[in-house]
Formats: C-alpha cells, sequence, structure tokens
C-alpha cells in the first residue's frame, strides 16, 4: 500500500489507497476522548457521552422490538408519457432494532424508494410508514441516510462535513470537533480532516458520507446502494469497515443493493424484490455466525448455499418474465 | 525565481493590452483622420481629465451610482433566483416575465424611466439595477436548480427547516454558478453606466465622453474609452480575486486564467 499523506495541498490524493481499516485500539481511544470531554463538563463525574451509544457492547442489547414498520405501502410513479407507474405495490415490512436487513432486487424494482419512503423523503401515494410506532411524515435525525452518491457538501471540509449534524443538533463546536476527529479517524481518514471532498476518491468520500451520518447519531441508518459507484476492491474493503463497525455497535440497518454476495454477507435478513410492479418476494433469515469475516465466509458452504439459492430465485422469476 | 514560461503567463495579460495599444498606434498614424488621435495623444489628455476637480467627481458619482445599481441588484436578485430554482410555482411565475424583459436593452426603457422618475440619480441608478439583475437571478436560478436533492435530503435529515436548507445548503452550493452571473453583472453594470449617462447627460463619465465627442475634443473622447476600460479591468480583477477566494473548494485543477487575477 501507497504510504498515505498527511497534511493537505497535494492534488494527487485521488490516488491514495483507501485508509487503513478500523482497530480496537482506536476504538478505546474514541471512549477516553467521550470519557475526558465530559470530565471537562461535569467535573471529575464520568457520563457516558451520546456518541458511545453506537458502540454499546452486545450483551447490553434488549430482545428486539420493532423499530420500523412498513404497513401496505404502495408508490406510483407519473412516468415522462404521464402513465401511472406503480413502483411499490402493497409493501408491509417489520423490521427490528438493531438488525441489519438489506432490500435486494433488479434496478427499478422500487427498493431505493422504500428506502426513501422510511427515511421520509417520499411520501408514499397509500399506505404508512411509522418508526416507533410514530407516523413518518418527514425527514429526521433519526433515520441517518447513506447515498451511492455520497452528496457530502462539496464547500465543507472533511471535518466541516462530519461536524454539520452534531452542530445542527445544537452540540458545543468543541465537542462536535472532538467527536467528528474521532469518527474520522474511525473510518480511517486520519490526516484527511482539511481536505475538500473534491480531494478525495470516491471510496474516501464515501467513508466522509458514513462519519457524516454517524455524527448526528442517528438511530437507523438508511444505505442506499452505498458502495455501488465503487470499484470491486474499494467495496470490498468499505463492505469490512462497515461490518466492523456495525458489529460493535448493532444499530439497526436498512441497506440497499442489487449485490446478492452483498447482501448476504452483511445482512441478517435479505428483503428479495421482484419488479415491475415491486413487491416482496421473500425475506431470507441469514443464519450466519457473527462477527463475519470476509476470508472465512467465502469457503463457508451455508454462506455459499445462500448465495446460490437467492441467485437462482432471481433467475426463476427472470425466465418468467413480469407478472402483470 | 520564475521560470521563463511562468513568466510569461504572468506577464500575458499585460502584453495583450501592450498589443493592442500598439495596434491602435499603428492604425490611427497609418490613417491619419482627426477624429482617431493616436495612443499618445489620447494617453497625454487622461492627466487632464483625472487632474480636472469636476470631471473627478463626474466619475465619482458614475461610480457610485454603479455600486448602488449593482448592490441592490445582488440582494434582490440571488434570493429570487435561489426560490425560482426551488420553488416551481415562483419558477413559473416569474420566468415568463423575465423572458419578455430579458432581450429589452435596458437603455431603450431610459426615456420612459426619465419621463416618471426624472433624470437624476434614480433613473440611472434604476437603469443599472435592471442590467444588472437579469443575469444574476439567471445564473442563481440555474445554480439553485442544479443543486443535487439528494444534498439537501442529507441536510433534512439532520434537521435543517426547509428555509435553512435554502440559506446552508442552496446559497453555498449554488455560489459559482452565482457569482459567474455577478461577474457579468458586473461588466453589464458599467456599460449601463455609460449608456444611461449618454441618454440622460447631466453628470458622470458618460456625459464627459458624450460632451467631448460633441465638441470634437477627440482625444478626450479617446482617454475617456482608457479610462472607462481601465476601471473595468480593475474592477473585474478585483471580483475575480474575491470568487477565486469564495470558491476555492468547486475549482478544478487546471482552470483557464481569467483576466488580470
Amino acid at each position: 500500500m501507497k504510504a498515505r499523506q498527511n497534511g493537505r495541498g497535494s492534488n494527487d490524493a485521488p490516488h491514495v489507497c483507501e485508509g487503513e481499516g478500523l482497530s480496537g485500539r482506536f476504538l478505546a481511544k474514541l471512549v477516553l476522548l467521550n470519557v475526558r470531554a465530559s470530565e471537562t463538563r461535569y467535573g471529575m463525574t464520568v457520563v457516558a457521552a451520546r456518541s458511545s451509544e453506537w458502540m454499546r457492547p452486545v450483551t447490553s442489547q434488549e430482545p428486539a422490538s420493532a423499530i420500523i414498520e412498513i404497513d401496505r405501502v404502495s408508490q406510483v410513479f407519473q412516468t415522462s408519457a404521464r402513465k401511472d407507474h406503480l413502483a411499490l405495490s402493497d409493501i408491509s415490512l417489520t423490521i427490528e432494532e438493531g438488525a441489519f436487513v438489506s432490500i435486494l432486487g433488479p434496478s427499478g424494482c422500487g427498493k431505493s424508494t422504500l428506502l426513501y419512503i422510511v427515511g421520509g423523503f417520499v411520501s408514499p401515494t397509500s399506505g404508512m410508514a411509522k418508526i416507533k410506532g410514530h407516523a413518518i411524515t418527514g425527514p429526521g435525525p433519526d433515520r441517518g441516510p447513506v447515498f451511492q452518491e455520497f452528496a457530502l457538501f462539496p464547500w465543507k471540509t472533511v471535518l466541516g462535513n462530519v461536524m454539520y449534524g452534531p452542530r445542527q443538533q445544537g452540540v458545543r463546536t468543541a465537542e462536535a470537533e472532538a467527536q467528528s476527529r474521532a469518527l474520522i479517524e474511525m473510518v480511517g481518514l486520519k490526516g484527511y480532516e482539511n481536505f475538500y471532498p473534491k480531494e478525495l476518491s470516491g471510496g474516501m468520500k464515501q467513508r466522509v458520507a458514513l462519519a457524516r451520518t454517524l455524527a448526528y447519531h442517528p438511530e437507523v441508518l438508511l444505505m442506499d446502494e452505498p458502495f455501488g459507484a465503487l470499484d470491486a476492491h474499494t467495496r470490498t474493503r468499505l463492505q469490512n469497515d462497515l461490518l466492523t463497525i456495525w458489529e460493535r455497535d448493532r444499530k439497526t440497518v436498512l441497506f440497499v443493493t442489487h449485490s446478492v454476495d452483498e447482501a448476504v454477507f452483511l445482512s441478517d435478513k435479505v428483503v428479495m424484490m421482484s419488479k415491475s410492479p415491486g413487491r416482496i418476494r421473500q425475506v431470507i433469515d441469514i443464519d450466519l455466525p457473527r462477527p463475519r469475516r470476509r476470508n472465512e465466509l467465502l469457503l463457508d458452504p451455508r454462506y455459499q448455499k445462500y448465495v446460490v439459492d437467492i441467485e437462482r430465485m432471481f433467475d426463476e422469476s427472470d425466465e418468467a418474465g413480469p407478472v402483470s | 525565481m520564475m521560470t521563463p514560461a511562468a513568466l510569461i503567463k504572468r506577464a500575458a495579460p499585460v502584453l495583450a493590452c501592450i498589443g493592442l495599444l500598439a495596434v491602435w498606434q499603428v492604425a490611427s498614424v497609418a490613417l491619419k483622420n482627426d477624429s482617431f488621435p493616436t495612443v499618445i495623444e489620447a494617453v497625454r489628455a487622461i492627466p487632464d481629465i483625472l487632474g480636472d476637480k469636476e470631471s473627478l467627481l463626474n466619475i465619482l458619482a458614475s461610480l457610485r451610482r454603479m455600486a448602488i445599481g449593482f448592490g441592490v441588484a445582488v440582494l434582490v436578485s440571488i434570493p429570487l433566483g435561489l426560490l425560482m430554482g426551488r420553488s416551481r410555482g415562483v419558477a413559473a411565475f416569474f420566468n415568463p416575465l423575465l423572458m419578455v424583459i430579458y432581450p429589452v436593452p435596458k437603455a431603450a426603457l431610459m426615456p420612459i424611466i426619465m419621463l416618471w422618475l426624472g433624470v437624476g440619480d434614480v433613473t440611472k441608478t434604476l437603469v443599472i439595477f435592471l442590467g444588472v439583475s437579469l443575469p444574476v437571478i439567471y445564473h442563481s436560478f440555474e445554480g439553485a436548480k442544479a443543486v443535487e436533492e439528494k444534498m439537501l435530503w442529507s441536510g433534512a435529515a439532520m434537521g435543517l427547516s426547509p428555509a435553512q436548507r435554502l440559506v446552508r445548503i442552496v446559497l453555498p452550493a449554488a455560489l459559482p454558478e452565482i457569482l459567474t452571473g455577478c461577474r457579468t453583472g458586473l461588466v453589464l453594470a458599467l456599460i449601463t453606466m455609460i449608456t444611461s449617462e449618454m441618454i440622460a447627460r447631466q453628470s458622470g463619465a458618460g456625459n464627459i465622453l458624450f460632451n467631448a465627442l460633441d465638441m470634437g475634443q477627440y482625444d478626450t473622447v479617446f482617454a475617456m474609452i482608457i479610462i472607462v476600460g481601465a476601471m473595468g479591468i480593475f474592477l473585474d480583477a478585483l471580483f475575480e480575486r474575491a470568487r477565486a477566494r469564495l470558491v476555492r473548494w468547486s475549482e478544478p485543477q487546471f482552470d483557464m486564467p481569467l483576466s488580470f487575477s
């Protein structure tokens, strides 16, 4: 791996290799940092800062309960020919707290639309989505999106992007900066704090986007084909790192993808969708041990069976043609 | 220590000016026409204009009108353009209006505005305002329209209200495009400033120019043209400096050089 550069100013940043993976040593540091921040604030009492919530040990998990309920959601779009197109048809789905759920399907099956409805960015034509029992009427900081297009603020540096959410939530500058620097280190971008997005590679941008979303502690991560625009190598690295972060934190994740491997590798549950109209075909529980390590999993016959079975199911539906 | 190549690049705008003046000098010597003084004659008339208190006051009055017209236009046009770019209703209302006004030369409206508001500062400033507004509105509109939806969604998820999104996401994201409009607006401000003074002759740089023309003082006419040109170059370079600083985050690494900045 090429040596990482420190400081900014060089424009060949995009050629720098992807950041290193995560380390336990680093996470320990993050805890320390939070404790320190709270000490200065509240004297000697050590108060668990909110940012440590996402790395709470798995053992403290309460029994799974529904966090997101999607109830008979349909979405109709008008096509350019002024025809109604049924993008989602009567979708019902319950997502349990702390679960990693992938929505898998061919392009045009409405899987991203479903994610946008949960995000509150799009209102369904009929039906409703709920978070913790409350109807979703718009976007909110309890649901943090990560988009394929990164959608970083290009006029802000890496640090400025990550700090944006906490600052908006009213966290004091010094505290927001300390937490953001820690998150930037966690996603492997230490040394890039003062870079602008245009100076980063695609993989690095997506790391920033993930850190930016984690920074305001959403309860649910909504990931819309987050690694779809990345090359295979970078994609694998980011999948591994996402899993490492998630396995410590167990935040609920709704993950949209069209890659079967990706869905099986990451998820507890894979929701298979079919196209025109977008419907749930099948929900498959992925019963593979965690923590998952890529090199072990790829050799695991159970993993291989899941991938092959899911691919076969998609092939069958392709041959059958669209249901009309 | 600069390499010869860097030195040439640095001096290129100055060389371009010297080249233009040289062509003028050769042409005027060759044509031997009374109404086409040489560069030397024109340049010699410059200190007479700038040394004269009344001329100087005239030029300053012009610049003041231009600054007010430009400033007010920018303050009104940017919010309007941004709203148009983000709201279908606002765009549907203003776009047809602007399409009617855009092709009309603003100086052509002057006689009517003069009837209403007289030949004073208000009329001229209003014409400058009109001249500057349209490109700034147009570019703000285009800039706001092009802002990535997902960037706004990311802001909404962080808890930004629609108004906050307009100010804190759409405005900065559209800034490079807005400033392109402002740069065009600045040049148009200078043009409308002179033309407004050509029509409503009372004071100003344009007044000096056209009075000299009436009296056949061609060296003064050309001296004024040089002064106005120099003002344009100076203001543009100043603006370009500010612009480059504001949108450093969006500049491509190898941008084409602009003017004298």
